[in-house]
């Protein structure tokens, strides 16, 4: 079947199984920062946005996808300052999780321009570091959502 | 970095050995034994389809068997000895092809008798696991391997310092204690991941592998070739703690590769990740005796290292456990026994800390209920017999560039332990880099800055980073512009491996070599190499175990609720000694990624095992830790010293972590020996505690 999607910012048609999951989907079509991991939604690692909320792309059928709005850190802009807080902080070490950490820290600061730590904590449960890089994953939201902010922050 | 200027590793655009692709591949999927031991009795492929090439027992009857220590592998499994064990394989156009293909491959079995447990795999009448006798690997293992034949215990080290009966009847004061350790998942995101090609009779593999030269030496002795005709090139791994390390996916996918005459593919799944390489689950026995002073005298240890199906580095494991056991202590009579040992498990290998931390769990418990029955403080007792400058271990080497003591007291003020030490644990390890070694590299001249070949590999923990930084210092430019070149055995210099942390501190005095043979011999290229002399007798125990020491230390400040048996790890501090820093980012990274590892080694990471089958096997039920584990105080410090060299620091703060925690227990009277500590065991502590008021 095809799935006519806005993929990135573009209007894209994608080939795919009725049975098919959005994340093979996507690494078939080239995008290889969404990342087969655990396979059962607990990872992150296969994050997207879908309409800007964060979706685990092993659990979503591709087919679900139709008519919405799919982001991956690929359509990302450069001046994007989440990507850029993460480099800033150092917030990665093999780099496999950081794309899924990416987006699930701009639904948040989209949700909540100010989160505190453990408001980070929280939205981050979904997302696993084995290189345990959690402290500077913080810190780059932190910094992030500053950045949106332009400085005015309650912390 | 990508064209944004931005690190490719928040813009998506880094490639990992999963992404490798070649024209024309198929995709592989494994027939894997449901039994933890049998013997396969027939194989029925012909319901695979047409597009598919099943790859069986008669496929392989010409390759021999491998090891990076004991030649004990079959590329394909006759007799399966562990759920998991690879008995055929199929390539097909798609993975889901393959996987469906697989499924349809009949194998008939007929079980035998196994055994899960290492101190029941060595009692006598026990299933042998290779009965034929394993043979020693030759020149690719570093170390001697002894094993015990007619029983389950593929090698056996032993290190004797002055005579332990003696010492024992010197001493006043003597505890013997017994700890258990399981078996846990490294876990990598990334999976085990390659593509295997054969092409003129050559064989090239693309891998995500800590030990491509190893690799490359394990499948020509599989394949009967020259090593020259096999090429691996390593990817960027999206972690690997020593999980991709020697041959793991890539013979079996080169045979398969061999019989399609085409590219073939591999990825594992995550159900697949837990049967294909895990931590060794121990047994260990310590008995300690002392002065009444507190001075030590005598130690004893008996380990029993389950190595799982098949030896891989376990003979290795063993003997790191066995000497780290021993602790950074001045004591004049030590006996360690420690056994690697086949069991029905899937087999166990290196992980980061390469079983430093099973003894030292073990010894550093009883260094605490020893200071109880002298009535000394701990970190008195401790320091009273730390090993300093100029002391011998009790390998016999003299000791130099000490600073075990500067580690713990750092912990100790970390939490403060002077002042209360209640709900307060240390931990102090002593631990070696792999012996002996060698690590070459070379650095050419580019049109613009310098190319560095390596066969270091990178796996997250900033290898390239910290090399690009080495050679700016040396070369007079700016890290950016030096590349480092992937991994290849056809074109990078010979390196033992990247384990053992030991990585910055060998490549970095390597690459010194070579800026010196570029600018004098004004080449376009320059070569450097050292070699690292060593290795232990493994009867006695006596040599040199490391040229220098990983030295470091942990504290934990921990509260439990007695009603529930929740414990709270409210303070975590590891320390370690790096001489000197190369990479400050960097090193910061890896010291709180081993930090967070080896707090939930003592929480909560064990795989189960029910009758060889894991019980866990998927993300859900196999905790790693999250964001929300991080203990409320989450801190480390790294040593430096003036002049010193680059010491390697990947691993040296996983193995003090569960002590430390395990420590702070019993300062409240609390007493757990195995791992991990769950809340039904503190529950069964507080019980234990209550009947012995
Ligand atoms: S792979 Fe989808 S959440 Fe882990
Ligand atoms: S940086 Fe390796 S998994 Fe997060």
């Amino acid at each position: 079947m095809n799935v006519a999607l806005e993929l990135n910012g573009r209007s894209v048609g994608l080939e795919c199984e009725p049975d098919e999951m959005l994340l093979a989907v996507l690494r078939r079509e080239g995008l290889r920062s969404v990342r087969a991991t655990c396979g059962i939604g607990v990872c992150g690692a296969c994050t997207v946005l879908v309409d800007g909320e964060p979706v685990s792309g092993c659990l979503m059928l591709a087919a679900l996808s139709a008519g919405r709005r799919v982001t991956t850190v690929e359509g990302l802009s450069s001046a994007d300052p989440v990507p850029r807080a993460f480099v800033e902080a150092h917030a990665y070490q093999c780099g496999w999780c950081t794309p899924g950490f990416i987006l699930t820290a701009k639904a948040l600061l989209a949700d909540n321009p100010d989160p505190s730590e453990a408001e980070i904590g929280e939205a981050l449960g979904g997302n696993l570091c084995r290189c345990g890089s959690y402290v500077e994953i913080v810190a780059a939201i932190r910094r992030a959502a500053a950045e949106l902010a332009g400085g005015a922050l309650r912390q | 970095m990508s064209a944004s200027g931005l690190d490719a590793r928040v813009t998506g655009q880094l490639r990992y050995a999963v992404d490798a692709e070649r024209p024309g591949m198929l995709h592989a999927a494994f027939v894997r034994s449901p039994h933890a031991h049998a013997r396969v009795v027939s194989i029925d492929a012909t319901a695979v389809g047409a597009d598919c090439v099943a790859l069986t027992g008669e496929d392989v009857a010409d390759l021999r068997r491998y090891g990076c220590q004991v030649r004990d592998e079959h590329v394909l499994a006759a007799v399966a000895r562990h759920v998991g064990d690879v008995v055929a394989a199929v390539a097909a156009p798609t993975p889901r092809a393959a996987r469906e293909a697989a499924d349809r491959v009949e194998v008939r079995y007929e079980e035998l008798p196994a055994v899960y447990d290492p101190v029941e795999a060595v009692e006598p009448g026990a299933p042998l696991l290779h009965p034929d006798g394993a043979h020693s690997a030759g020149e690719a293992v570093s170390i001697g391997v002894r094993p015990l034949a007619g029983t389950n215990a593929c090698h056996r080290f032993r290190l004797v310092h002055g005579d332990v009966a003696a010492g024992f009847g010197d001493a006043e004061v003597v505890v013997q204690r017994a700890y258990r350790t399981p078996s846990a998942a490294h876990a990598p995101m990334e999976p085990h991941a390659a593509v295997a090609e054969w092409e003129d009779e050559r064989l090239t593999i693309w891998t995500g592998t800590q030990t491509p030269f190893n690799l490359r030496a394990d499948l020509a002795v599989a394949f009967g070739l020259d090593e020259e005709r096999i090429r691996i090139v390593g990817g960027t791994m999206g972690g690997s703690f020593g999980a991709k390390t020697f041959v793991r996916q890539e013979a079996v996918l080169a045979a398969l590769a061999r019989k399609a005459g085409r590219p073939v593919k591999v990825v594992l799944d995550r159900a697949e990740e837990f049967v294909t390489l895990n931590r060794h689950p121990s047994v260990i026995r310590v008995r300690l005796g002392a002065r009444r002073d507190g001075s030590l005298v005598a130690k004893e240890l008996d380990c029993w290292v389950d190595t799982g199906a098949y030896a891989d580095c376990g003979p290795g494991v063993a003997t790191k456990l066995g000497y780290a056991g021993v602790g950074p202590y001045r004591i004049p009579h030590v006996r360690v026994d420690a056994l690697a040992i086949y069991t029905n498990l899937p087999p166990n290998g290196a992980y980061r800390g390469y079983g430093a931390m099973q003894s030292i769990w073990a010894s550093e418990r009883t260094m605490d209920v020893l200071a109880a029955e002298v009535d000394l403080s701990p970190l008195e007792l401790r320091r009273r017999n730390l090993l300093r400058d100029g002391d011998r271990f009790a390998t016999g080497e003299v000791m130099h560039d000490v600073q075990f003591e500067r580690c713990l007291q750092a912990a100790a003020d970390a939490v403060d332990y002077e002042r209360d030490p209640r709900g307060k644990g240390l931990c102090v390890l002593l631990k070696g880099m792999q012996t002996p070694s060698r690590a070459a590299i070379s650095v050419q001249r580019a049109p613009v800055g310098y190319v560095i070949h390596t066969a270091a590999t990178e796996m997250g923990q900033g290898m390239r980073r910290s090399l690009q930084l080495l050679g700016a210092e040396l070369l007079g430019c700016e890290p950016g512009q030096i590349e480092i070149a992937a991994p290849d055995t056809d074109t990078s210099p010979y390196d033992t491996r990247t384990t053992s942390s030991r990585t910055t501190h060998m490549m970095g005095r390597a690459l010194e070599e070579a800026v010196r043979d570029l600018r004098t011999n004004s080449n376009e290229r320059g070569y450097g190499e050292i070699r690292n002399e060593g290795g232990l007798d493994p009867d006695s125990g006596q040599g040199i175990a490391s040229t220098h020491w990983h030295q470091g230390a942990a504290a934990a400040r921990v509260t439990v609720d007695e009603e529930t048996g929740k414990l709270t790890v409210d303070h975590l501090h590891g320390v370690a000694y790096a001489g000197r820093i190369v990479n400050p980012e960097g090193a910061a990274l890896q010291n709180e990624g081993a930090l967070l590892m080896g707090l939930g080694t003592t929480l909560f990471e064990a795989i189960e095992f029910a009758d060889g089958q894991v019980a866990n096997a998927n993300l859900s039920d196999y905790n790693l830790p999250a964001t929300g584990d991080l203990p409320t105080r989450f801190t480390h410090e790294i040593i430096e010293r003036e002049g010193a060299d680059v010491h390697g620091l990947g691993e040296t703060v996983l193995p003090p972590v569960p002590a430390a925690i395990g420590n702070a227990l019993f300062s409240l009277g609390l007493d757990v020996a195995e791992l991990p500590i769950s809340a039904e065991r503190v529950l069964a502590a507080v019980d234990a505690r209550r009947e012995r008021s």
